[in-house]
């Protein structure tokens, strides 16, 4: 069965910030929340890096493990979802994540923590498929249309890279054959090595 | 005797310093929202999207 995963090459990575935008318009994420994000180590410096970063879709998601509500699911093909009618924005997950992908647009009048808010990896939500409840709350699905995520799908260098592991795997060990490079995939021995 | 004492009171202070050494487990607890229906398959939905990131995302 596919697991479903994200890879970023640090190496082609130019910053763009496409991804960002790409996923902000696609899903009408509200004002203050950012699925995605590019964060660049050693900005400025000769040979800085920067890398595209959401949720990573863990294999032993930790967020899944604090949801005092467990309002968190997996599905058959590994990516991490959650119910947002049972979210109640505790902030646990936010604590409990390593790449800082849960967010909280703010609501009411004195900007209270609101529901949760991740990437969906494109999947949606509960709801039922392409329904306008999963729209409002989730944003598109585009893997019930047969489609990847739009942050990768666009990705001008792909250096983003999204899909089922092994294949997305095979396709960066060939690059980093082909410039003989280090083999190392960010994020993916905290996200995908269960301990 | 207040070799004894002291003797027995450095083990119980020095007992008291043990760090249990295993980590936690915190186990997912179980789902409780809405169930997720797909219009597809999971098998259905590999072979898609397999052809999909074969059209997309592959090197040029």
């Amino acid at each position: 069965m596919a697991k479903m995963k994200f890879l970023c090459d640090e190496e082609r990575c130019i910053e763009c910030n496409a991804c960002v935008t790409a996923c902000k318009n696609e899903h009408e994420v509200p004002w203050g929340v950012n699925r995605r994000r590019v964060v660049t180590l050693d900005d400025g410096v000769p040979g800085e890096k920067s890398i595209s970063v959401a949720c990573m879709h863990c294999t032993d998601a930790p967020c899944q493990a604090v949801c005092p509500v467990d309002c968190f699911y997996t599905t058959e093909d590994g990516v991490v979802l959650h119910d947002k009618d049972m979210c109640i924005g505790c902030g646990y997950c936010f604590y409990a994540c390593p790449f800082g992908a849960p967010q909280y647009p703010q609501e009411g009048a004195f900007g209270s923590r609101g529901k949760m808010d991740k990437c969906t990896f494109c999947a949606g939500g509960p709801e039922e498929d392409h329904s306008h409840e999963e729209l409002e709350k989730y944003g598109r699905n585009r893997l019930a249309e047969g489609k990847l995520p739009l942050c990768a799908e666009m990705c001008s260098t792909k250096s983003l890279l999204a899909g089922d592991g092994d294949v997305v795997s095979e396709l960066f060990r060939n690059r980093v054959v082909r410039r003989q490079g280090r083999q190392e995939a960010w994020g993916w021995d905290t996200a995908y090595n269960v301990k | 005797m207040i070799r004894i004492l002291s003797l027995i009171t450095l083990t119980l202070s020095l007992s008291a310093c043990y760090e249990e050494a295993d980590v936690t487990m915190h186990q997912a607890g179980e789902y409780k929202g809405k169930i997720d229906i797909h219009t597809q398959t999971a098998e259905q939905r590999e072979a898609i999207l397999a052809k999909r990131f074969g059209q997309v995302q592959t090197d040029r």
